[in-house]
C-alpha cells in the first residue's frame, strides 16, 4: 500500500469496500441496550411467529421464504457459540419480522454519477424489504439488541435463488453487528 | 401479468396423483367486491381443477388426497411511475412529466401442501392490476384463467403419463 500514489489507493480502498458489501445497495445498522453484556448470554429461542402481514402477499406464511431466514439466523448464531434451547428457559428470545414496500427514488443516485443527464432523471418505483432481527433478554424481558437489513428486492421474490441469496446476505450482515462476546 | 412460483427443493412430482381443496382461508381479500364473492371463487376454483385435470391430477373423490391446495387472493393499492406516455410517442422528452399513479393490483397465491408431510411444497401466484377488471365479469372471468393457467404451467410436469 505505501507505493500506491494517494488517488490509486483510495481506488484500491474503494474496490476493498465494494468487496466487502458485495451489493453495495444494502444498508445494515443495529441498536444495542446500553450496558448489556452479551456475554452472560449462551442460550436462545426462536419466540412464537408473529402475525403481522409482511405487506407482500408473495411472502406472507410462504414456508421457503420464512424457513430459510430461520435456518440462516440458526447457522450464523451456532458460529457465533449461540446454543438453541431444546427445553426450559433460553437466555435470549429472538423476533424477527420482513416487510415490504414500495419505494419511489427520483434517481439522486443515477445523476450524481452521471448516469443520465438532468432532464432523463427519470423518478423510479421499487420494492424495498426489510428484515429485523430482535433479542430480548428473558430474566428482564427487555429487548436487548435490534439489527436490522434494508434493501431493493425488486424481481428477486419472483426469482426464489436470488431471494435465497438476498435472505443469506441480509441474516449475515446483521448478526455481524452482534457484540462479540468475550 | 406477473406469474412466478417457489418449491422445495428435490421434490418429485410423479408421486402425487390425486388432490383436494383445503379449506379456505378466513383472510380478507383487502376489497369488499372480492370477499365471498362467489363468482370469483367459484371461478378461480373451476379454472384451478380444469388446469389440475389437464396436468393428470385427480381430484379425490373419497379417502386422503396426496394434495391439499389452497389459495388466497388479495387487492393492494399500488404506485407506479408513469412512463407510458413517453414509449408510446405521447410526450416529448423534455414535456414527459413522471407522474405518480395509483393502481389496484391484484394477487392470487395458490399452495400447494403435501398432505403425508403437511408441507407446502409449492407456491404459485399471478399479480396484475385489476383496474376495470373487478366491476366486469367477463374480464375478471379471462384475468382469472390467465392466471391460473400460467400458474400451473409451473407445477413441474408428472414424469409419467397419467
Amino acid at each position: 500500500m505505501h507505493s500506491l500514489s494517494p488517488p490509486l489507493r483510495f481506488a484500491a480502498l474503494a474496490v476493498a469496500a465494494l468487496a466487502l458489501t458485495g451489493c453495495a445497495s444494502m444498508k445494515v445498522n443495529s441498536y444495542l441496550e446500553r450496558g448489556s453484556d452479551f456475554a452472560g448470554y449462551q442460550t436462545y429461542g426462536w419466540a412464537p411467529a408473529d402475525r403481522m402481514e409482511t405487506g407482500d402477499p408473495r411472502l406472507d406464511n410462504n414456508p421457503f421464504f420464512h424457513e430459510r431466514i430461520q435456518a440462516d439466523v440458526e447457522q450464523q448464531l451456532a458460529a457465533r457459540g449461540y446454543e438453541k434451547t431444546a427445553s426450559g428457559v433460553p437466555d435470549l428470545v429472538l423476533h424477527y419480522h420482513a416487510s415490504i414496500s414500495q419505494q419511489i427514488d427520483v434517481s439522486g443516485a443515477d445523476r450524481e454519477a452521471g448516469y443520465c443527464d438532468a432532464n432523463d432523471c427519470r423518478p423510479y418505483v421499487y420494492e424495498a424489504g426489510t428484515l429485523v432481527l430482535d433479542l430480548v433478554d428473558t430474566r428482564t424481558n427487555k429487548l436487548v439488541w435490534r439489527g436490522w437489513a434494508k434493501d431493493s428486492v425488486d424481481g428477486m421474490i419472483d426469482n426464489q435463488e436470488l431471494m435465497e441469496q438476498k435472505v443469506d446476505e441480509a441474516v449475515t450482515r446483521i448478526l455481524e453487528k452482534l457484540p462479540r462476546r468475550l | 401479468m406477473n406469474v412466478s412460483s417457489h418449491v422445495q427443493s428435490g421434490i418429485d412430482f410423479a408421486r402425487y396423483r390425486t388432490y383436494d381443496w383445503g379449506p379456505a382461508d378466513a383472510l380478507p381479500t383487502g376489497d369488499p367486491r372480492l370477499d365471498k364473492d362467489p363468482f370469483f371463487q367459484d371461478h378461480l376454483l373451476g379454472a384451478v381443477e380444469k388446469q389440475l385435470a389437464a396436468r393428470g391430477y385427480e381430484r379425490s373423490a373419497s379417502g386422503t388426497p396426496d394434495l391439499l391446495i389452497h389459495y388466497h387472493a388479495s387487492i393492494n393499492q399500488r404506485i407506479d411511475v408513469n412512463r407510458a406516455d413517453r414509449e408510446h410517442g405521447y410526450c416529448y422528452e423534455d414535456d414527459c412529466q413522471a407522474g405518480v399513479v395509483e393502481y389496484e393490483a391484484g394477487t392470487i397465491v395458490l399452495d400447494i401442501v403435501d398432505t403425508r408431510t403437511n408441507r407446502v411444497i409449492w407456491r404459485g401466484w399471478a399479480q396484475d392490476s385489476v383496474e376495470d377488471v373487478l366491476n366486469n365479469q367477463d374480464r375478471m372471468a379471462q384475468k382469472i384463467d390467465e392466471a391460473v393457467r400460467r400458474m400451473l404451467a409451473r407445477v413441474p410436469p408428472k414424469l409419467q403419463s397419467p
